[in-house]
């Protein structure tokens, strides 16, 4: 079965034969993996679906005609704008239509009222270079300098830097955005007037309905353009350097600067981002996974096996290291100052600050996602959350624990208690956990990455913390009745009330919920 | 209706029930312009859970409720439209906890800024605060409504984490990360206001009451800083004001930043009235810019230093006719007098500022871009001038947000409340300069009594989706109803 | 994951199906490098996923079609050849890619091509006109073979017996002669004696790229067999097609490295720019202009010398033997450049995608003789960089490059003028 013809030649006539395609060489060049984010996971193998058809819209009339058609012929639609985020973005019923957002790659600045209006087709490092050229920043989420900067925004969006600039729901302003029934709702000061320079209310702000810490993975409709704050950052230039694969950013010393500190414990690394919060200095606080060093020097897969394989718990449980980036936003007398007081609280607690580079291969401009697959060619990350700070380490611990169980299949990393970092303000905490396997192993081995995944939100329930990977990122039914409680009935009505056609990314929040009833190697952990 | 007297006596007991005619006046009207409206009933629940059943109870019965905080009202936000029960929660005044490592209070909407703020200032701490609130006014409230806090160095617009609300069909429900199992026996600490699965939070922010009832709330609380420097900087000009503003904030300089013209300034400053205030409000700039400079827990004076150096070599290099000035004439001691106002709330002693002059004041106020508010200036003073109001009475305040993307600019006019007359010309100015200046691009977030009309009619695509998701979390429309386009 | 045997060896397939399995989709093959990215304009070095859109026409749609393919989900049509063909073959996704993983790329998109001829769907049908000339003539062109040498000056003799043979290629032979001309001067007036073959073919750079591997293996192993026979230590050429052929994909086709060629390949600017740097070489005449480099990419970040590799794919995807992958680091990038400064008057001015952020001319992979519009589309795209900079010239080190800027600079009516590096060295040395 395929679109029906009535609906093709609707799709077609609004966007013009140029951008739409069902031909199988493009659908097929649309499919989910093997490679990527999750896609190696049973998730993503036994979810996606090749799709009917991709469509390439232009402008937001065009996307709004098209959600309407869909709307009208009943043809389930996806939105897309790399699709880099594994599974999520790929259809899960037949015959679907991926919108592939590309060609809406508008991004305009205002400097200086420090926002950018961007179009889903624009990417992190893009914007990043226009606003570091202005001597502004943003923060490019950990997903990758890759990610289209509309959809990290909606769904994820943060990395150390987030420490300085705070949480990405509080960057977007004013935002287009088609809903699933094809109606536009216009946010922020968009609601009033033509300037996307402010983003709440008027009154209730409904922005609410299309974050919610992880996104609603687009099935909640389609932000066409969205405004982003740009945050003040410091004037000299920060010069890209190097040959691939070894480039870098070179820092100006006197107003940017990462120093690395190894610390005698890991409380001593907590007690140290304590300190950094009160005292209010900083611009990324974080502790590294010994794993990311030995990513960094390795100069292959090989290479990093033969340094990794030297690991062992022991050495783990040692390496302690708090990573801080400064930066003389005010003046090099700023700086001056804030690495005074960085000393004083390393020294308070034993630390000892390393030579460290004068460069950034990671996270002002180029957030290194892609290396995350070198070690083993699968990655995803099972948990990252934002709370506390001593939430982020007490949660750690359990994932550790945890995450032991399932190693392998899972790559060895010695008990390795995940990545944590300050965040807004030091207000928050942030931890993750990055899993690795061999995606070319027997399925058995997906299988259990697979089940480990489920049992890291049945962990956080039992262990009463906060999942952040709430909404369609897991069974809706087993983290609804859990938190709230019972966020997902007021999730799911919101749904019904906006895409009362169900076309929007069906069966999205719902997916994983299919998932867990039909695939029979989860039968083992559907218990509830 | 006695069946739902009794059922409220029920839930909350005699003692905080009424329906006395004097006690429902009480709540019938404001410090607001708005026209009275009775309720049918007031009561004062302890806790969430008897807040639930009062709902669920109005449910039955679709009958309006009105959740209401704090002790004084400027908006008309709690004046009933159509009825129904008064939910005063001044009985839930509890601080529950105070986390001082992760900067963090957890406090119920009854408490007050007097109270929080002299609660933690014996930490060396304070909420972020906005400008000189009354004292009894609710912190939970403020900041639910996006009251702007003096310091712009802070980089979120409000102050919010997760927190307990009373949905409209009565389910109690936590936001954010406080929805945690068993929370607060938890390993989170309800730090964050996003999700579960949707920002429920956001959806509460400037509902007016609309969307459900929250029942305590975590909010970020910051170092209160022990050695500071208090600058005025005078200005003839709101465009010159202005620019400076956006050039030392882009540099990041400066905690506590406003602006404020010199009927505001004297408005808040004069002891002795009237004639305090006619001296200083004659004397005082067109404009002053009040500035701080903080020094952080650690070595403050460092901090003071750094900040300092880079404002005053930005005076030397591109503002060498600018006065900055830890010193404001015809105020002796007028930097320390006005640091110990602006951390804490108006004294609850003292008549509130505001109604100092004459008793009455209607604030208009909306967010814009800085570069825009003498435009904005120049509609309200011709106006005025058409309302014959005196320009000379109005009082300006200019809050910069967020290192000055954007600003909350706010006109005051003052009137007796006595006076039918004076009442009718600041309604009148009123009235005509919400639809001129939201014509002319003023951007009302908070659309309190007449506002909400216009507002809504011209955002009619986000009021379509609002009524659409009020719909779902209140098909009974019973919180609150009349208020914003409900 | 169990044991896998692979080799680097384009005639099967199957030994990169691990890389096309492999990809993340990070389109790292498509963007100009993140450190290096400059804002929302010339932010892509991958020419056809720009142009076309879908993402069909990026490395991670291409292998993503292949694999396909091989599954049997995918059948050959017009639109999958159309999708093979359209591109350039320029190495931005291998070394966008090779930054943060070691998957193959460039090898299995040759794979790709490979399989399509051995299967009897491919090339395209210009690409099999240009095989015919070279079938019959010995050139690209379809021009008299016996006319190779023509462009020969009077005032150049070439050695009966020297180190150095000059490999000239068809394109300085028939339709540029400007560059073996002036390649031959500098020769001269540095001293450096050379040989041309007595018998010299196209390097088969036409046939290679669009999968012809049989024909190229043939011409190869004439052109391999003339050169030895000269007893010349070092082959230099003039054209970085040539160049890459030579050094990279001979020794690729008979699975052997490039160090065990039996001789070396340099191309000019390597040979000048160490005999500048030697003081051999002096570049005295003052040019007076505002200009810019351009690196051609298989001189750029394809000019890696070969090292042949078989072994297997074991746990986590690791290979056995390890092995050091060709990331582009290597490429010849500097040497140019150090040329053009060296040059008094010359003022060399960067343009936005440089070294291997390059974009392509537009005139590989066969592009040029099937999609001529794709091509000066590229071309076009490329010109857009010199206008924003606001340089006079742009040059570059290969016949290909210059061909396809100068058409497309003559259908604009741009005032810009393009030159090949041999051209401004000898203007610089000539007397």
């Amino acid at each position: 079965m395929a679109i029906s013809r009535e609906a093709y030649r609707v799709l077609e006539s609004i966007v013009g034969p140029e951008y739409i395609s069902e031909d199988p060489v493009d659908r097929y060049a649309y499919r989910c993996g093997p490679g990527g984010y999750e896609t190696d996971t049973g998730f993503g193998r036994f979810m996606t679906k090749i799709a009917g058809a991709i469509i390439m819209p232009k402008t937001t009339e065009e996307v709004q005609k098209i959600v309407k058609a869909c709307n009208r012929y009943k043809v389930p639609y996806v939105p897309w704008s790399t699709g880099f985020f594994g599974p999520r973005s790929f259809p899960y019923v037949e015959d679907a239509i991926i919108v592939d957002l590309k060609r809406m790659d508008k991004l305009e600045i205002d400097d200086k009222h420090m926002y950018a209006i961007v179009e889903p087709g624009v990417i992190a490092s893009q914007l990043q270079a226009e606003a570091l050229k202005r001597g502004l920043y943003i923060v490019v989420g950990g997903g990758g300098s890759q990610v289209s900067i509309v959809a990290n925004t909606l769904g994820d969006g943060w990395s150390p830097l987030s420490y300085k600039i705070g949480m990405i729901e509080r960057r977007m302003l004013g935002m287009e955005w088609v809903l699933p029934d094809g109606e536009i709702l216009r946010t922020g000061s968009l609601a009033l007037q033509d300037d996307y320079f402010w983003g709440e209310g008027p009154g209730p702000d409904l922005r609410g309905i299309c974050r919610g810490h992880n996104g609603v993975r687009g099935c909640l409709g389609i932000t066409t353009r969205l405004a982003l704050k740009l945050h003040p950052f410091q004037p000299e230039k920060l010069e890209p350097t190097g040959i691939t694969p070894e480039t870098g950013l070179a820092l100006p010393p006197k107003r940017v600067k990462w120093i690395n500190f190894t610390m005698p414990s890991k409380e001593a690394i907590v007690k140290a981002m304590y300190e950094m919060s009160k005292a209010e200095v900083g611009a990324a606080a974080t502790k590294v996974p010994l794993f990311w060093r030995d990513i960094a020097k390795a100069q292959s897969k090989e290479d990093f096996w033969a340094r990794w394989s030297k690991a062992n718990e022991e050495i783990v449980k040692r390496f302690f290291v708090l990573r801080v980036l400064l930066v003389g936003y005010t003046s090099e007398e700023q700086m001056e100052y804030e690495e005074r007081v960085l000393m004083d609280i390393v020294k308070e607690l034993g630390g000892d600050a390393r030579p460290t580079k004068p460069t950034d291969e990671s996270w002002i401009k180029n957030a290194d996602s892609a290396g995350m697959w070198l070690m083993t060619g699968a990655y995803m990350s099972v948990i990252y959350v934002w709370e506390a700070l001593d939430h982020a380490k007490v949660q750690g611990e359990n994932y550790a624990k945890l995450k032991a169980k399932y190693t392998p299949p899972l790559m060895p990393d010695y008990r390795d208690p995940g990545w944590f970092q300050l965040g807004e303000g030091g207000h928050q905490g942030y931890t993750e956990f990055l899993v690795y396997w061999d995606p070319d192993g027997p399925d058995e081995d997906t299988h259990k990455v697979d089940r480990y995944y489920i049992e890291t939100m049945k962990d956080d329930i039992k262990n009463r913390s906060y999942p952040s990977l709430c909404g369609p990122q897991h069974p809706l039914y087993l983290s609804g009745p859990a938190y709230g409680p019972n966020y997902h009935i007021w999730m799911l009505k919101i749904k019904e009330e906006l895409d009362p056609n169900k076309v929007c990314h069906p069966p999205v929040p719902l997916a994983q919920d299919k998932f867990v009833e039909q695939a029979d190697w989860m039968k083992p952990v559907k218990d509830w | 209706m006695n069946n739902v007297k009794a059922k409220l006596v029920k839930i909350v007991g005699t003692k905080n029930f009424s329906d006395s005619p004097k006690i429902l006046k009480a709540y019938s009207k404001d410090y607001s312009l708005a026209p009275p409206g009775m309720p049918n009933y007031v009561v004062k629940p302890k806790d969430a859970k008897e807040v639930s059943e009062i709902v669920k109870l109005a449910n039955e019965y679709k009958t309006p409720v009105v959740p209401c905080s704090s002790g004084v009202h400027f908006y008309g936000a709690t004046i009933p439209k159509q009825g129904g029960i008064i939910v005063d929660l001044s009985r839930m005044n509890k601080i529950f906890e105070i986390d001082e490592p992760n900067k963090r209070a957890r406090i119920e909407p009854g408490v007050t800024w007097e109270q929080i703020e002299n609660e933690l200032e014996k930490r060396d701490f304070q909420v972020v605060i906005p400008l000189l609130p009354h004292s009894s006014r609710s912190v939970v409230t403020d900041y639910l409504e996006r009251v702007f806090p003096l310091a712009v160095v802070y980089d979120y617009g409000e102050p919010l984490q997760g927190m307990e609300v009373v949905w409209p069909n009565g389910d109690i429900f936590r936001t954010g990360s406080a929805s945690t199992p068993g929370y607060p026996d938890s390993v989170a600490r309800g730090v964050m206001p996003a999700g579960p699965g949707l920002d429920f939070w956001r959806l509460l922010q400037c509902a007016q009451g609309t969307m459900g009832i929250v029942t305590w709330t975590n909010i970020k609380i910051e170092y209160l800083p022990k050695v500071n420097k208090f600058f005025f900087i005078p200005f003839n000009d709101i465009s010159n004001a202005v620019e400076f503003v956006y050039r030392i904030l882009r540099q990041k300089i400066g905690d506590e930043c406003l602006l404020l013209n010199n009927v505001t300034l004297a408005a808040i400053l004069a002891t002795n009235w009237p004639q305090d205030f006619d001296k200083l409000r004659a004397i005082f700039p067109p404009w002053t810019l009040l500035l701080t400079i903080t020094g952080g827990y650690r070595r403050p004076e460092e901090r003071i230093a750094y900040q300092e150096n880079a404002l005053m070599l930005i005076k030397k290099n591109e503002y060498q006719q600018l006065n900055i000035s830890e010193a404001l004439p015809g105020v002796p001691g007028a930097g320390r007098k006005l640091l110990a106002m602006l951390r804490k709330p108006w004294p609850k002693d003292i008549t509130y500022w505001e109604h100092r002059y004459k008793g009455g004041c209607q604030s208009l106020f909306f967010i814009t871009k800085p570069i825009y508010a003498h435009k904005f200036i120049k509609c309200v003073e011709e106006l005025a001038v058409k309302h014959c109001y005196p320009i000379n009475d109005i009082g300006y305040y200019l809050q910069p947000i967020e290192e000055n993307r954007g600003c909350h600019l706010e006109f005051k006019f003052f009137y007796n409340p006595d006076d039918p007359e004076e009442i009718g010309q600041v309604s009148g100015l009123y009235a005509e300069a919400a639809k001129v200046l939201l014509n002319e691009g003023a951007l009302f977030t908070r659309p309190y009594g007449i506002l909400a009309n216009i507002v809504y009619d011209k955002a009619a695509g986000y009021t379509a989706a609002l009524k659409r998701v009020k719909k779902v979390f209140d098909p009974n429309n019973i919180m609150n109803p009349g208020n914003l386009c409900f | 994951m169990p044991q896998k045997k692979v080799k680097f060896d384009v005639t099967d397939i199957e030994n990169f199906a691990y890389d096309m399995k492999r990809c993340i989709k990070c389109a790292g093959c498509k963007w100009v490098e993140h450190t290096y990215m400059p804002g929302i304009n010339f932010s892509m070095r991958c020419p056809s996923a720009q142009k076309f859109l879908f993402d069909t026409y990026g490395a991670y749609g291409r292998v993503r079609t292949a694999l396909s393919m091989l599954e049997g989900k995918v059948n050959y049509s017009d639109k999958f050849l159309d999708v093979v063909y359209k591109c350039q073959m320029c190495g931005a996704c291998d070394v966008g890619c090779k930054r943060n993983l070691d998957l193959e790329i460039q090898l299995a998109l040759e794979a790709i091509r490979v399989k399509c001829v051995a299967d009897g769907k491919g090339p395209l049908p210009a690409h099999r006109k240009v095989a015919e000339k070279i079938g019959k003539t010995n050139n690209r062109f379809g021009s008299p073979h016996a006319n190779r040498a023509k462009w020969l000056p009077a005032d150049v003799k070439p050695a009966a017996k020297a180190d150095i043979v000059y490999f000239v290629g068809c394109a300085a032979s028939y339709t540029h002669p400007e560059i073996a001309k002036s390649t031959a001067r500098i020769l001269k007036a540095a001293g450096t004696p050379f040989m041309l073959l007595p018998d010299e073919w196209c390097c088969g750079n036409p046939l290679y790229t669009t999968g012809m591997i049989d024909e190229a293996k043939r011409v190869a192993e004439h052109n391999i067999e003339a050169i030895k026979k000269t007893g010349a230590s070092t082959v230099l050429v003039s054209c970085a097609e040539g160049y890459r052929m030579l050094k990279v994909d001979y020794p690729k086709m008979f699975k052997m490295s490039t160090s065990d060629l039996g001789f070396k390949v340099v191309h000019l600017v390597e040979y000048v720019d160490e005999l500048v740097k030697k003081g051999a070489l002096k570049l005295q005449n003052k040019l007076d202009m505002r200009l810019t480099y351009h690196d051609s990419c298989n001189l750029a970040r394809l000019s890696e010398p070969w090292v042949y590799w078989e072994g297997t794919h074991e746990q986590w995807g690791c290979v056995n033997p390890p092995l050091e992958r060709r990331r582009g680091t290597y490429g010849i990038y500097q040497q140019p450049r150090d040329i053009l400064s060296a040059i008094p008057g010359l003022k060399l001015v960067e343009m936005i995608r440089i070294k291997e952020n390059t974009l392509c001319c537009g005139a590989g992979g066969g592009v040029r003789d099937a999609f001529k519009d794709f091509a000066l589309w590229t071309a076009n795209e490329r010109l857009k960089e010199v206008r924003e900079i606001g340089v006079e010239a742009i040059v570059s080190a290969c016949p290909y490059c210059k061909d396809n800027f100068a058409e497309a600079i003559k259908i604009n009516g741009d005032e810009i003028k393009v030159y090949d590096i041999s051209e401004l060295v000898w203007q610089a040395i000539s007397k």
